[in-house]
């Protein structure tokens, strides 16, 4: 190694990864972990398993190109609601993280999350941070294999589960369970049960925390959300310092609250220590604060040498819940949800798309009347198979015919009914070059959903 | 830093210039990977690859599945060799130029 030569810059970039071995602490942030990590996988495993209107409540029929979510399919056509729904999810992320710093990293991600549940299983089976440190220096013995076996064997388990239930989301969960009982799954099944199994081992078990620092994109830009007013994790160190311990503390005049246990760098999973300010690794994830609000209540301090605060509190100034940034990304946030909301309760079961014959304007029929060509789309997007009925306005006496082969239009649910349609008019009253008119698609069942659309009428010209 | 050049046995030893290529090669992979994962979710939320398998002048039968198989893959190689190639271009030549302008 020529470590000491290169610049020091060069070796935190370059250097190996080495291990971090957080250790376990109980606290209230800690207890509001542990929560939104139950809920958040609860809800991830559970869901596929829940049926509603006798399907599966959440599923992303792919091969169908649909989406079923708890009794409302969503067609490709319906692809303005993904596009929304993500949108909003950024924005609530810009507004949270402006508000309250890395919740989302700290509680919700599904790396932490994940990890959260690795690292659970890891202590059950390889002990507290000490033991675990001690076991990975230690030589191969019996109890070591053991212990290492079940760790890998807990954590294959779970991740043959996670890899079965995201495969799930996209195919009907209690077929796939059959088909993985009975050995029988197909190729694409079989490819993205492992992938996802790789994945959630590879991500919670090995990388941990090297994806939220090398590998997430939002980690890279989350501190322009940042203002003076976000909370974030901090130690307070006008009160901590001079930090020392030991025999040195008791014989000083003043020192400062910090014992300088370095407990909150050992429960760190990121490594860091707090107490050099806040740092780009730091997760948000509370867990020096509780370690260290346990060191002060048994050193008989205060509580809160490290705490959730913002930088100008810590500066003595008044801190700003609403403020121009957390205004315009609230604005910004309810604008979109009304509009997903509207968007969502106003959605028709039907799409439609009417185009006019490129070969002729129009057509005579007789000495009264002429008609106008046009070739119908109708798709349906809802859940039963419908007929529909057409009607046109906006001249008067139009009549709507259907093409020569077609008697009815019916549409299965996801189906695109392509047919030519007629609309004859009176020449009298169609004898302008160009008129507007309006052609609407009844549904024919207990909806009644309609839609409809303008085009060009070819009037008369002769 | 990043982009000075990388010279053997002077910066840099053996290992650490294996770690950096390793290091440049998973962030391709990784960024590549990425982008082509939401290329596809967009690209294939609009166009059904059923029917853009009946429209390709190879007039191929493939199915769903098969389909958005095949548009990853393709998605991936691009993305993969745009990511490669800025991968590439990221480090400066190891000319005097790099040496004139370490920070750039």
């Amino acid at each position: 190694m020529t470590d000491q030569e290169t610049k020091p810059i060069e070796l935190s970039l370059y250097k190996a990864h080495e291990k971090i071995y957080p250790r376990e602490i109980k606290g209230r942030f800690q207890y509001k972990r542990k929560l939104a990590v139950l809920v958040l996988l609860g809800l991830f495993y559970i869901l596929p398993w829940i049926s509603w209107e006798g399907q599966q409540a959440i599923l992303f029929d792919l091969p169908h190109r649909r989406f079923h979510i708890f009794g409302l399919t969503l067609w490709p056509q319906d692809f303005i609601f993904l596009a929304l729904m993500l949108i909003i999810a950024a924005f609530s992320l810009f507004f949270f993280t402006a508000l309250a710093g890395r919740l989302w990293c700290g509680f919700a991600c599904p790396q932490t999350v994940w990890t959260e549940v690795f690292i659970w299983m890891e202590q059950l089976t390889e002990g507290n941070r000490n033991k675990r440190m001690k076991l990975d220096k230690a030589p191969w013995s019996t109890e070591k294999v053991l212990r290492k076996t079940s760790k890998q064997f807990l954590w294959i388990t779970f991740a043959l589960w996670t890899g079965f239930t995201f495969v799930g989301f996209f195919t009907p969960i209690k077929e796939l369970a059959a088909h993985v009982w009975s050995w029988q799954l197909g190729p694409w099944e079989t490819f993205w049960l492992f992938f996802y199994s790789l994945a959630t081992y590879g991500n919670a078990g090995f990388l941990r925390e090297q994806v939220c620092l090398y590998m997430c994109p939002y980690a890279r830009f989350q501190s322009a959300m940042f203002d003076k007013e976000t909370l974030i994790i901090s130690y307070d160190g006008q009160r901590g310092e001079p930090r020392m311990r030991g025999k040195k503390r008791r014989e000083a005049e003043a020192p400062g609250d910090c014992i300088d246990c370095t407990l909150c760098v050992q429960v760190c999973p990121t490594g860091i220590d707090i107490r050099d300010g806040l740092q780009y690794e730091c997760i948000g994830c509370a867990a020096c604060i509780d370690a260290c609000d346990e060191v002060m209540e048994k050193s008989g301090m205060p509580k809160g040498l490290i705490k959730y605060t913002t930088e100008n509190a810590l500066n003595g100034k008044p801190t700003h819940i609403i403020r121009p940034r957390t205004l315009v990304y609230f604005t910004i946030l309810m604008l979109l949800v009304s509009s997903f909301g509207i968007a969502l309760l106003s959605r028709s079961s039907i799409d439609m798309n009417v185009i006019h014959d490129r070969n002729s304007f129009y057509r005579v029929v007789n000495a009264q009347t002429i008609e106008n060509v046009y070739t119908l789309k109708v798709m349906n997007k809802g859940k039963t198979t419908t007929g529909y009925k057409l009607s046109a306005t906006g001249l008067e006496g139009l009549e709507v015919l259907l093409g020569m082969n077609e008697t009815e239009i019916v549409a299965e649910p996801g189906q695109l009914v392509e047919v030519p349609i007629k609309i004859r008019a009176a020449k009298a009253v169609a004898n302008k070059k160009i008129h507007t008119i309006e052609v609407t698609v009844t549904a024919l069942d207990e909806t009644g959903d309609a839609a409809s659309e303008t085009v060009k009428y070819f009037g008369y010209n002769k | 830093m990043g982009t000075e050049p990388i010279v053997k046995n002077r910066d840099f030893n053996d290992r650490q210039i294996k770690r950096i290529f390793l290091r440049r090669m998973g962030i391709v992979l990784w960024v590549s990977f990425f982008t082509a994962a939401v290329e596809s979710m967009v690209f294939f939320a609009l166009f059904d690859p059923a029917y853009l398998g009946q429209l390709s002048s190879l007039a191929v039968d493939i199915t769903r599945w098969q389909g958005y198989a095949l548009g990853f893959v393709f998605f991936w190689a691009f993305t993969f060799s745009a990511a490669l190639f800025a991968g590439v271009v990221m480090a400066l030549p190891r000319t005097r130029l790099a040496k004139r302008n370490p920070h750039s």
